[in-house]
């Protein structure tokens, strides 16, 4: 016989609910369900369940993101428009208006394609990788704008004398990612990890290595002579396994690609998770976008630091 | 006692808006990439939570937690019922949306609160099974049923380990908020 929890006490299906709005949101359906449930438990438990998912989300860190600055700028004006409209009485529309232009705009915020390569995918986890993992991890240690000038009166307009400002110059092209991991590998405190490859068909005559920056959580896997992809249909996907986390769930490093024809391959990566010491890298193909849980069935190569 | 920024915004103090901008704007912006399926979702989603942050900040009250738990609350709602709207698949970080980061020299993990140290505390405790379905839940908004395929995991096992999660973090703060209360 199902046991009545004391008032002021969930049952387990309101609890069920209350999860579920916080972590994915309810259906209509469902949120008929929850409201004709104690109103007043239930508010509290959500109130608390949300503080508590709050609390998971900031103990995950930002990662190194940092708020884009056009982003950032749309923002701010945003808000201007909203207290400058409040004060009007017409906030709402000012704001959704703003919405609307900064859609329109969007393409200010970096939609450029990063030189080099492709990272970002989704998540971390893997059952059952720790045995692929540690033979791997043996034989890696027997063996992984131009900005526009100043906007210039025109000619006719200028007093004779007068001299024109001069053209501030371009700046200097940003660094490639093979120049980057250069830079990195300069540093005393990076880490570089021969990658080990398997017998996988897309790791035949394959070397590589990863240099890894603990403290800005980035990297760059190079490779020679990894076979090119079809983006559509697989990509080349980068692990993390880091000390402090079960080795069974490396951190997602991100997805990549190697064009046809390009022998060697430079790839910027980062950690999708805080990286608490890496212990090894590993390069699994998966499915264009990667995958959460790898199916550890095409592991390209491995590398475990010192 | 100084006024977090949320109370000074409540107050009208118009210089508080850039620096509540600065100070979460990497937060927020960290939040709607995880879960947001596309960049231009994020930063839509940015948007939106800012509003939501102006709007409600009156409703900050600090003797119910610090004023990032606010905030992350916030995004999160928001982001959650984003996504409710448009569930077809789950959020997933792309190629794309890596392109777009904006990163800084350093990580920026500063969003360090009493908050997240109970949590950080109370997921140690956790198997890693458990801590891992938490972590696809809550910071990468995959569904339940998602979880479930993905990690090749009956639904139910999935729902009590979300449940078991949830409410040991949840016991955690309830247990560090009482401590201070009687400090105080």
């Amino acid at each position: 016989m199902p046991q009545t929890p004391p008032q002021g006490q969930p049952d387990e299906a309101m609890v069920d609910l209350l999860i579920k709005q916080v972590t994915q949101g309810l259906s209509s359906a469902e949120q008929r369900e929850l409201d004709v449930l104690d109103t007043e438990t239930a508010s509290a438990y959500l109130r608390d369940f949300e503080r508590a998912a709050a609390a998971v989300t900031l103990a995950a860190g930002t990662n190194g993101h940092v708020l884009p600055p056009q982003l950032a700028q749309r923002i701010a004006r945003q808000a201007d428009e909203h207290f400058a409209a409040l004060a009007g009485g017409t906030a709402r529309g000012a704001s959704v208006a703003r919405l609307d232009d900064a859609r329109a705009a969007r393409a200010d915020v970096g939609t450029q394609p990063a030189a080099g390569a492709a990272p970002r995918a989704s998540r971390s986890g893997m059952y059952g990788w720790v045995a692929a993992a540690a033979c791997l991890v043996l034989a890696v240690i027997g063996w992984t704008h131009t900005p526009t000038a100043p906007e210039l009166p025109p000619v006719a307009d200028l007093p004779p004398t007068t001299v024109l400002p001069p053209v501030p110059p371009a700046p200097p092209a940003p660094p490639t990612p093979a120049e980057e991991r250069a830079a990195l590998l300069a540093k005393s405190d990076s880490v570089k990890v021969t990658l080990g490859v398997t017998k996988d068909p897309a790791a035949r005559g394959v070397s590589g290595d990863v240099v890894w920056d603990p403290a800005t959580q980035k990297g760059f896997v190079h490779f020679v002579g990894l076979a090119s992809n079809d983006p559509a249909v697989k990509q080349y996907q980068v692990w993390i396994f880091d000390v402090a986390r079960d080795q069974r769930y490396p951190i997602d490093g991100g997805v990549f690609d190697v064009p046809a024809e390009a022998n060697e391959v430079v790839i910027p990566f980062d950690a999708s998770l805080p990286v608490t010491k890496a212990a090894a890298f590993a390069v699994t193909v998966e499915k264009a976008g990667g995958v959460v849980v790898s199916a550890r069935q095409h592991v390209v190569a491995l590398g475990a630091t010192s | 006692m100084s006024s977090s920024v949320l109370q000074r915004i409540a107050s009208g103090d118009s210089a508080a808006v850039r620096e509540c901008i600065e100070q979460y704007g990497a937060l927020i912006w960290s939040i709607a990439r995880r879960l947001s399926r596309t960049p231009s979702d994020a930063e839509d989603a940015t948007q939106e939570i800012f509003l939501d942050i102006w709007r409600s900040a009156a409703r900050f009250d600090a003797s119910q937690g610090s004023d990032k738990v606010f905030v992350a609350m916030i995004a999160r709602r928001r982001l959650i019922d984003r996504l409710r709207k448009t569930s077809a698949e789950p959020p997933m970080d792309t190629m794309e949306a890596l392109e777009l980061v904006a990163t800084g020299d350093q990580d920026t993990s500063s969003e360090t609160s009493m908050e997240a140290e109970q949590a950080t505390r109370a997921l140690a405790e956790l198997r890693p099974e458990q801590r891992q379905v938490l972590e696809l839940g809550l910071l990468h908004g995959l569904s339940q049923s998602e979880i479930a395929t993905r990690l090749n995991m009956p639904l139910g096992t999935v729902k009590s380990f979300m449940r078991r999660g949830l409410i040991k973090v949840r016991e955690n703060m309830k247990i560090a908020a009482e401590g201070v209360s009687a400090r105080i």
